[in-house]
């Protein structure tokens, strides 16, 4: 890549086609970044009339309080339950659909179709299918279990349901890099396994999930920046948080104590928090990856 | 790693050892009863839900009423008229759109500039463009509703585009595709003496017609899914996104009782132009996502 020829030298030109891209970033991304690392230090004052220095005491009122110590431990466990449940959920039916010969393209689209639904509108139609009263599903598992299942009062129910709404949305994405990695292993890796009659199960277990190991990795980084990001909308429209703050994720939290208190400093801390999870996630993509490139096909 | 490369010389009468997995998927008939098992249920929800939006409110409180309701399609129309909805997809449309025209355009412009240019400090450019995945909205949520409100953009269209109209990945997959244009082609375009812009136009955007409309899929999907940040960025309703505004549908009740009908009308709304684009344009998003991961 490096002895690649290029063509055009002018600085001048080099410059006006990134500025867009520059500016764009810096004034939206970069600015508000640091901008929020320098506000977690100050406290707003009452009715937003200014803010004070306040040195860390923002992060030492997350760290004593326990509603944001709850909160932190619902959402490592919410990611870690998100992450276990999609891939098995996924390796399952990609698995299949990479051992389906006939139809598989048809197949393929019937089966990452969720990639294109919102997460809104998978919690809006869950929402009512697992309604307590109304829900048809919840009105089968009932009378099929004998057990009553009122996640509007229930906080493991709650959490339990947010963690299937999230499966379901994250299916599509996962079963896309899923089928193209199994594709891509090369079947002379494989064929002496498959002419010796290992069975299905422990091919893929033994055999394609550590060459596949990579693709596996990246979407646990993904399935975990999702459960911790985008699963806004599952809480703000199906529990608010509740019941008893079992489903009070940090990035719902954090948009309580910014646009409902108008904590803005106390905010600011939360999202250098998540911005430490993120970097965190970022780091472990990274060395794994240049680790185990060689894997890849 | 190991697999079991080292019994390969063996004779292979052992397939009589057949594992569970195998006996009950053995055949291929099992596995494709399997897959449209799954496929089905994975589809459940959103069958039940399109049944359910033909019912009227009445016959949804029926909980195992599982038939085509009476309403019809009075609740598409209703959420469409009544609750705005048709207003809120239009605003979806626009803001996802001018996203997607804005991103790829920017990010074809960054990419021609990290490929095709000798300057310095490239590699250092490229970083910093990289380095933003580390900061999505949630990290700078706060200063950035400040600035929007600084520059007069609440409420308005720029301040659900603006921010978007960047983007490291889109920037990251045309650097990646256009490395692998073969370099005949430059070095041809670079004899002929053709310009940058011009380069671009006549040679890299017509090789690159997959990769555009495959970043232009995850694009658009992703614009078309925010919720966090129009809620708390537009708050004059006619504004509003229809990820948000169906929301607004959940407060819809006649004599007391929750029209679920009418809101599974709205879900299913908001979800057919995600879901038209990628039905359509699924090979293209394949084949982008497939370099991504590299």
């Amino acid at each position: 890549m490096s002895d690649f020829t290029k063509p055009y030298r002018s600085t001048t030109q080099a410059g006006l086609l990134l500025v867009p891209t520059l500016v764009v970033l810096v004034a939206f991304l970069y600015y508000p970044a640091v901008e929020t690392f320098r506000l977690s230090f100050f406290q707003t004052l009452l009715l937003g009339t200014g803010r004070q220095f306040v040195g860390i005491d923002n992060y030492v009122a997350l760290a004593t309080s326990a509603e944001y110590r709850q909160s932190l431990f619902v959402s490592v466990l919410f990611a870690a339950a998100v992450v276990v449940g999609t891939l098995v959920v996924s390796l399952f039916i990609s698995y299949l659909l990479f051992e389906v010969r006939a139809g598989a393209s048809g197949y393929l689209l019937a089966a990452i179709w969720p990639y294109a639904l919102p997460t809104a509108v998978a919690a809006t139609i869950l929402l009512f299918m697992l309604h307590p009263t109304l829900g048809i599903v919840t009105h089968y598992l009932e009378a099929l279990t004998g057990l009553t299942l009122d996640w509007f009062t229930s906080g493991p129910l709650a959490f339990g349901v947010l963690v299937a709404v999230a499966v379901w949305k994250q299916l599509g994405y996962n079963i896309i890099f899923l089928v193209a990695a199994l594709n891509n292993v090369p079947e002379t890796l494989t064929e002496s396994a498959r002419l010796d009659g290992v069975g299905r199960l422990r091919m893929l277990v033994r055999v394609y999930l550590p060459l596949i190991s990579p693709t596996l990795t990246f979407l646990v980084v993904m399935n975990t920046i999702y459960a911790f990001f985008g699963a806004f909308p599952l809480v703000d429209l199906m529990t608010s948080g509740g019941p008893n703050n079992a489903t009070n994720l940090l990035i719902f939290k954090l948009y309580r104590d910014a646009f409902s208190f108008n904590s803005l400093g106390l905010a600011s801390a939360e999202s250098t928090v998540l911005f430490g999870i993120v970097s965190l996630l970022m780091y472990v993509q990274l060395r794994f990856s240049d680790r185990h490139a060689h894997y890849g096909a | 790693m190991a697999t079991n490369t080292d019994t390969a010389t063996e004779p292979a009468p052992s397939r009589r050892l057949r594992t569970r997995f195998e006996r009950a998927f053995g055949g291929d008939l099992l596995v494709h009863v399997a897959l449209a098992g799954a496929i089905a249920l994975v589809a459940l929800p959103l069958v039940l839900a399109v049944v359910m939006s033909t019912q009227s409110t009445t016959e949804v409180y029926e909980v195992t009423n599982l038939g085509l309701g009476s309403a019809g399609l009075s609740n598409y129309e209703t959420a469409l008229t009544e609750y705005n909805l048709t207003r809120y997809m239009i605003n979806s449309a626009v803001m996802s759109v001018v996203i997607v025209v804005g991103k790829v355009s920017l990010s074809l412009l960054a990419a021609l500039a990290l490929v095709y240019y000798r300057f310095p400090f490239e590699r250092a450019v490229f970083t910093f463009i990289l380095l933003t995945l580390l900061v999505p909205v949630p990290v700078r949520i706060v200063p950035l509703f400040q600035l929007m409100a600084d520059l007069g953009w609440a409420n308005s269209l720029l301040s659900i585009t603006g921010p978007y109209i960047a983007s490291a990945t889109a920037v990251f997959l045309f650097r990646q595709h256009f490395m692998s244009i073969p370099e005949s082609l430059v070095e041809n375009a670079r004899l002929d003496g053709v310009g940058p812009l011009s380069f671009l136009v006549r040679v890299l955007i017509p090789m690159s017609r997959g990769m555009i409309a495959g970043v232009s899929v995850i694009t658009f999907i992703y614009a078309w899914n925010q919720y966090l940040w129009p809620l708390i960025v537009v708050s004059d309703q006619s504004k509003q996104v229809v990820q948000v505004g169906i929301k607004f549908l959940q407060g819809a009740s006649q004599s007391g009782l929750t029209q679920w009908g009418l809101i599974m009308a709205g879900a299913v709304i908001a979800l057919l132009p995600p879901l038209a684009v990628l039905v359509t344009l699924h090979r293209p998003l394949l084949e982008t996502f497939a370099i991504q991961q590299k």
